[in-house]
C-alpha cells in the first residue's frame, strides 16, 4: 500500500483511532487495577491482623488454662509433700490468673460467644481459686487431713471439669475463627494473585498497544518525512516538466504560425497583387473618362463618372489598408515563429548589466516621456539566451513606458531575487494598469487591454511569453486598473536545454 | 548552338492568381517567350520530361518553380532536375516562392537552384522584383542540349 502525505485511508484512520482507544482503555483498567490491587492488599491485611488477633486470643486462652491446669497440679503436690518453696509458686500461679482472664476478656471484646465463655470461665475461677485458696490455708494451718478431706469432695465436683470444658470450648471457638479467617486470608491472596495476573497481562497489552502505536507513528512520520523530502526534490523537477509542457505547447503553437502564416500569404499576394493591377486599371479608366469628358461630354454619364473618380479609389483604399493590416498581422505572426526558431544560446548574463542596456537603448523615450526608472543593485546572474532575455526585458519595459497616466511622473521599478533554481525578475511600475479580467488576454497574440490610444499589434507580450517558455521560464502579471503593473519573470537561473519538437 | 530556337519559361506554380501577375509583370519587362504553367507538380515533370515539345525532347527552357505545391514539395522537383543524370541537370530554375526561411533557401541551392527570391506581399515590390527577374532573363544564356540531342 502506497500512502501519500494526505492518502491516509478512511479505514487507516478508524484503525488509529481504535488502537489510540483501546490503549487508553488499557491505561484507565491498569489504574481500575491497581486500586483493586492495593484495595485487596489492605484487605489482606486486616485479615493478617485478624488472624494474628485470634493466635493471640489462642494464646491467652492458653496461657489461662495453663495457669488454672497449674494452679491446680501446685495444690495436689502441696498436699502430697509440703515444700515451703509450693506456697511461693502457688500464690504466683493463682495472682497470674486474674490478670490472664482480664487480658483474655480485653481480647475477646469483640466476639460475644467469647465474652458469654470467658464470663462463665471467670466465675468458674473464682470459685477454683476459692477452693484451692482454702486447701491451701488448711494445709498452712498444717490441717492435712481436713486440706485432704476438701481436696476429696472437690475432686469429686465438677468444677474442674466444667473449667477444662470451657477452655476446650473457647479454643475450639478461636480455632473455628481461625480457620474462617485463615480460608478469608487465603481468599484474598488469590484475588490478589488474580489482580496481579490481570494487571500483568494488562499492561503487556498496553505495553504492546503504546509500542505498537509509538512504532506505527514513527514509521508514518518518517514516511512523511521521506514523502516531503522527495516532494521537494521533486518541485524542481515538477517546474521543469510544467515548463517542458509549455515549451512543447510553445513548439506547436509555433510550428502552427509558421505554416499559416505561409498559407495566408499566398492569397494576400493575389489580393494585393490584383488590387494594384485594379489600381493601374482605374487610373487609366479616369484618365479615359476625363478625356471623354473634354471631348465629348455628353458620352460621360454622372453615375460612371462617380464610380471611376470616387468609388473604384475608395474600394481599393480600403482592400489596401485591410491587406496592409493583414500582411503586418501575418509578419508578426511570422517574426514570432521565426524568432522561436532561433537556437537558443546560453551564456552567462549580469542581469544587472543587462536591464542597464536596455534602458540604454530606450533611453531616448524614457527622456522624452520623463520617467524614472531604478534598477535594483546586485540583481541574480543567470544563465540563458542573451537575445531572448534581452527582447523579454526590452518588451515588458518599453511597454511600461508606453502605458503611462498622462500627468503622473512615471516610475519603474527592475526587481530581481534567487528563489531556489530560480530567478525572479520583477517590474514594476506606476502606470495605467491592466483590469484583472485580462491578465491572461494581454499574452494572447493579436489581443490588447485598455484604452487603444497606442499604436501597436497585440504582439509584444505574446511574443515576450512565447520567449519566456522557450527559456524554460514562465511570466504573469500582477495589477489593478489605474495602479500600475508588476510583471513577473521567473527564469532558470541556468538554462538547461530545451525539449523542442523538431519542426 | 541553336540560336534561333527560343527559350520556353516553364512556370510550375499552383497558385493561379501568382501564375497570372508573374507572366503579366514578366511580359511588361518585354519578355515574349513561351510560358507554359502547370499548376502540379506531376503535369510539370510529365512536361519537362517527356512531351515532344518539352525541354528534355525539345531545346532549351528556364524554370519557374514554386516550393508550396499540392501534390509534392518543389524541393522535391529541384533534386530530380538537378539530379546527376537528369537531362535537365543545366538547366537554369529560378525558384520563385513566398517562403523566407534560411534553411529551406540554403537546401534549394545545395540542390543546385539557380535563382531564389522571395515573393515579396507587398505588390509594388512583387511586380518590381519580375520585372527585374524579366529584365534577368532576356540576357541570361540558356546552355543547349547536347547529352539529349546528341
Amino acid at each position: 500500500m502506497r500512502r501519500s502525505l494526505r492518502g491516509i485511508t478512511l479505514s487507516d484512520r478508524w484503525f488509529n483511532r481504535l488502537v489510540i482507544g483501546a490503549v487508553t482503555l488499557g491505561f484507565v483498567l491498569l489504574v481500575a487495577v491497581g486500586f483493586v490491587a492495593t484495595s485487596t492488599i489492605l484487605e489482606n491485611q486486616a485479615q493478617t491482623r485478624w488472624v494474628n488477633h485470634t493466635y493471640r486470643v489462642q494464646r491467652a486462652i492458653g496461657r489461662y488454662r495453663g495457669l488454672t491446669e497449674r494452679a491446680e497440679a501446685v495444690r495436689r503436690g502441696l498436699l502430697l509433700r509440703t515444700d515451703p518453696g509450693f506456697y511461693d509458686s502457688f500464690y504466683r500461679t493463682t495472682r497470674e490468673i486474674e490478670p490472664a482472664l482480664a487480658e483474655l476478656r480485653r481480647q475477646t471484646a469483640d466476639n460475644p460467644r467469647q465474652r458469654l465463655n470467658v464470663a462463665y470461665a471467670s466465675s468458674l475461677s473464682r470459685r477454683h481459686l476459692f477452693l484451692l485458696n482454702r486447701s491451701v490455708r488448711l494445709l498452712r494451718d498444717n490441717k492435712r487431713d481436713a486440706a485432704i478431706a476438701s481436696f476429696n469432695l472437690d475432686e469429686r465436683s465438677p468444677l474442674i471439669w466444667e473449667l477444662r470444658r470451657v477452655g476446650a470450648s473457647m479454643t475450639a471457638e478461636e480455632d473455628r475463627l481461625l480457620a474462617i479467617r485463615n480460608a478469608e486470608q487465603r481468599a484474598s491472596l488469590a484475588r490478589f494473585y488474580i489482580t496481579l495476573g490481570v494487571a500483568g497481562v494488562l499492561l503487556v497489552l498496553v505495553g504492546a498497544g503504546s509500542l505498537w502505536i509509538i512504532i506505527h507513528y514513527t514509521r508514518d512520520l518518517a514516511r512523511s518525512r521521506d514523502e516531503l523530502r522527495r516532494l521537494n526534490a521533486d518541485l524542481e523537477g515538477a517546474v521543469f516538466e510544467r515548463t517542458a509542457d509549455l515549451q512543447r505547447a510553445n513548439d506547436e503553437i509555433q510550428r502552427f504560425a509558421y505554416i499559416v502564416s505561409h498559407d495566408l500569404r499566398s492569397p494576400l499576394v493575389n489580393v494585393m497583387g490584383f488590387t494594384a493591377e485594379l489600381e493601374s486599371g482605374a487610373q487609366r479608366l479616369s484618365a479615359m473618362i476625363d478625356k471623354a469628358e473634354a471631348k465629348a461630354p455628353e458620352l460621360v454619364d454622372q453615375a460612371a463618372k462617380v464610380a471611376v473618380r470616387d468609388d473604384f479609389p475608395e474600394a481599393i483604399r480600403f482592400i489596401r489598408a485591410s491587406t496592409e493590416k493583414m500582411d503586418r498581422l501575418i509578419n508578426a505572426i511570422l517574426r514570432l515563429s521565426r524568432e522561436g526558431r532561433r537556437t537558443i544560446n546560453p551564456e552567462k548574463l549580469d542581469m544587472g548589466a543587462l536591464f542597464k542596456s536596455v534602458a540604454d537603448a530606450l533611453r531616448h523615450t524614457i527622456d522624452e516621456r520623463d520617467v524614472d526608472l531604478s534598477i535594483e543593485p546586485r540583481l541574480p546572474h543567470i544563465v540563458s539566451d542573451r537575445l531572448a532575455v534581452e527582447q523579454i526585458v526590452g518588451n515588458i519595459i518599453e511597454n511600461a513606458i508606453k502605458y503611462m497616466v498622462p500627468g503622473r511622473r512615471g516610475r519603474i521599478e527592475v526587481r530581481g531575487r534567487l528563489e531556489g533554481a530560480r530567478a525572479i525578475f520583477e517590474i514594476a511600475d506606476n502606470g495605467r494598469g491592466i483590469e484583472p479580467r485580462d491578465h491572461e488576454r494581454i499574452f494572447d497574440l493579436f489581443r490588447r487591454s485598455g484604452q487603444q490610444d497606442q499604436p501597436g499589434e497585440g504582439i509584444g507580450l505574446a511574443h515576450t511569453r512565447a520567449l519566456a517558455y522557450r527559456l524554460g521560464g514562465t511570466i504573469s502579471v500582477e495589477s489593478e486598473l489605474a495602479r500600475g503593473a508588476t510583471f513577473r519573470i521567473n527564469l532558470p537561473v541556468a538554462f538547461t536545454g530545451e525539449q523542442k519538437a523538431s519542426i | 548552338m541553336n540560336k534561333h530556337q527560343a527559350v520556353n519559361i516553364i512556370m510550375i506554380e499552383d497558385d493561379e492568381g501568382h501564375a497570372r501577375l508573374i507572366e503579366k509583370n514578366i511580359r511588361r519587362a518585354g519578355i515574349s517567350n513561351d510560358i507554359h504553367h502547370f499548376t502540379n507538380g506531376t503535369s510539370g515533370l510529365e512536361y519537362l520530361y517527356n512531351h515532344p515539345s518539352g525541354p528534355a525532347q525539345n531545346g532549351p527552357a528556364l524554370i519557374l518553380l514554386d516550393l508550396n505545391l499540392p501534390d509534392m514539395s518543389g524541393t522535391e522537383i529541384l533534386g530530380r532536375i538537378k539530379a546527376e543524370n537528369s537531362p535537365l541537370k543545366r538547366t537554369p530554375i529560378v525558384v520563385l516562392t513566398t517562403t523566407d526561411d534560411k534553411i529551406e533557401i540554403q537546401r534549394c541551392y545545395d540542390l543546385g537552384c539557380n535563382v531564389y527570391i522571395t515573393k515579396p506581399v507587398n505588390y509594388d515590390s512583387f511586380a518590381d522584383a519580375i520585372r527585374q527577374l524579366g529584365l534577368f532573363l532576356s540576357v541570361i544564356q540558356v546552355p543547349d542540349f547536347p547529352e539529349a540531342n546528341g
